[in-house]
């Protein structure tokens, strides 16, 4: 029958999710901790093995020398909280936990948000919500997935979101391609979103990407009706984020370049994209972000990319290194 | 009659709004829609006062009230608190209170009469209650939740509690509060009452994602469907004048 994993990608090693200063702190401490071997692909269908002790770290050997030993003794928390995060199709209880990740989607324009979510979590064939294992808090940490704008043209979150952008591009050469892809190519293109909490651990992101990408080629031979069939047969992704550009990026390079760099990417996978991408533009975000003192030559903008569907597996490849080197 | 709404993308209108029976407080910040909403229900009737609590918009759950008074956290500044007493009606009191439980409307619920309060609260914090609000007072959990003004929401004509709330509690609080209570929920499910409803005797606002039917039995339980604040003059008026002459 279908060929979709059994939601079961469980991290064996521990995970901090709380929601603080000192959860990143035990993230960075965590992630000195490696995988003893790479995550096989034919995991997708093997039921997680019997849970760890509460202990967390017994599995590992400590085979990395570089270790750093941050003691967490801020807060006077003791240990590493040990986390399963688990990857689940979504459903529609998912609302509550769904709705708040994309609260900021298109930024303070008041539009059919609700809609936007069931509209998502009606899609089970192809998305990912994150939780983590046998919580009965039920909380939600992140969701990925890819729209087809053809076939959900009619809904009105669509429509919103496609004129919010075509609204909001200011320049002049992209904005032909964007036109485009939502009216005349929308049948090829598909909605990447994806978003979650800040402090999601890194090491989830190539297992949560591998899940879609798979899910999405699979629905291509899966789905019962040839008309769905092909609304998965992508040519394109498109992707509303944000990043945070240096005010002076106008100015000319000095010699001695400062430190600073021109764009900060709030995600790893965001660099990965643009990089790849067939075309991107920013645009203005009204919403106010708080200043901090790192960010203070920083502006907070959106970034819209377009990206060919056969840089896939490029993508996939790069993000792995990226967030293994880290 | 309920009327829907959003607070910028947020349905949790009760957390930047609290309504009552002689006033009604509006975060300072949202688009004026949501300003224009209450003011289009209420103009005619009752002040509607944009303000902000310790420069926060989230005053639906740091302040209490009803009819007769206003109860602020100590986190509330000197300008807010002036400009209150300017804007609202002057049977109104308006109070700063120095408790540590400082979001208020999360620790106390009320209407013209009767208050549940959150088990922890000062003594002091009580009378206060007792002396500013003109209320009774009871110290209560809400489904064993102690923030008993978030999971609850009561006017003088009926009230809308936790959806876990067994029938004993149910009976027991219908009982001390003197109202017809429901347990139920506000924007699809949400078990936070309070945070996504505001109330009083002739109106209540909720978020857009309630469900047509969860309003329908908003708008049974509080017996808004009939209810103009005109009504309830009317009917006050029956009993007190005695004979024409």
């Amino acid at each position: 029958m279908p060929r979709k994993p059994t939601g079961r990608h469980p991290l064996m090693k521990p995970q901090p999710f709380s929601f603080s200063p000192f959860g990143r702190s035990v993230a960075r401490v965590a992630s000195a901790y490696k995988l003893k071997g790479q995550m096989p692909g034919s995991k997708f269908h093997s039921k997680n093995s019997p849970n760890t002790p509460g202990n967390g770290f017994v599995n590992h050997a400590l085979e990395d020398g570089s270790e750093k030993s941050e003691s967490s003794e801020e807060e006077g928390f003791e240990g590493v909280i040990q986390a399963d995060f688990s990857f689940f199709d979504p459903k529609p209880d998912d609302f509550h936990g769904v709705k708040p990740l994309l609260g900021a989607y298109l930024d303070d324009k008041q539009w059919d948000l609700s809609g936007f979510v069931d509209l998502i979590l009606s899609q089970i064939t192809v998305g990912t919500v994150v939780k983590i294992e046998n919580n009965e808090d039920d909380g939600l940490y992140s969701v990925v997935t890819a729209l087809n704008l053809g076939r959900y043209k009619d809904h009105k979150c669509i429509m919103e979101i496609k004129e919010f952008l075509l609204k909001v591009c200011q320049e002049k050469e992209v904005l032909e391609n964007l036109r485009s892809f939502v009216v005349e190519q929308a049948h090829d293109v598909g909605l990447l979103v994806t978003q979650r909490v800040a402090n999601l651990p890194p090491q989830l992101l190539p297992p949560l990407y591998d899940a879609l990408f798979d899910e999405v080629s699979w629905a291509t031979e899966d789905e019962p009706t040839e008309e769905l069939r092909n609304s998965f047969r992508f040519k394109f992704y498109l992707l509303v984020s944000r990043i945070y550009k240096n005010k002076n990026a106008n100015q000319e390079r000095r010699p001695n370049s400062s430190s600073d760099e021109a764009i900060i990417y709030i995600k790893p996978e965001d660099e990965i994209f643009h990089k790849l991408s067939s075309w991107s533009f920013s645009f203005p975000l009204r919403t106010q972000q708080v200043a901090t003192h790192e960010l203070k030559n920083y502006r907070l903008v959106g970034l819209v990319m377009a990206m060919d569907a056969n840089k896939v597996s490029t993508f996939r490849q790069l993000l792995k290194s990226l967030i293994n080197e880290e | 009659m309920a009327t829907r709404l959003q607070f910028e993308n947020s349905c949790e209108v009760g957390v930047f709004s609290k309504l009552t029976n002689a006033y009604c407080l509006v975060a300072i910040g949202g688009s004026e829609n949501f300003y224009s909403t209450f003011e289009g229900e209420l103009a005619d009737v009752i002040p509607v006062v944009k303000t902000s609590i310790g420069g926060t918009g989230i005053i639906g759950r740091l302040c209490a009230g009803n009819k007769n008074g206003l109860l602020l956290p100590h986190t509330t500044t000197d300008q807010e608190l002036q400009q209150l007493r300017n804007s609202l009606p002057d049977q109104v009191v308006v109070q700063r209170i120095e408790e540590r439980l400082s979001a208020l409307g999360n620790c106390i619920a009320c209407n013209d009469h009767v208050a549940l309060t959150h088990t922890d609260l000062d003594r002091e914090t009580e009378e206060m209650i007792a002396d500013v609000l003109g209320v009774e007072v009871f110290r209560q959990t809400i489904a064993g939740n102690i923030l008993v003004g978030s999971y609850c929401s009561f006017s003088n004509r009926g009230g809308l509690v936790h959806p876990h709330t067994s029938i004993e509690d149910l009976d027991e609080l219908s009982t001390l509060l003197q109202v017809p209570l429901v347990a139920g929920t506000v924007n699809r499910g949400s078990e936070v009452i309070a945070a996504g409803l505001t109330v009083n005797d002739w109106t209540a606002f909720c978020g857009s994602d309630t469900t047509a039917t969860e309003l329908s039995v908003i708008e049974s339980v509080f017996k808004l469907r009939e209810a103009q604040p005109s009504a309830i003059v009317d009917e006050m008026r029956k009993s007190l004048i005695d004979s024409y002459v």
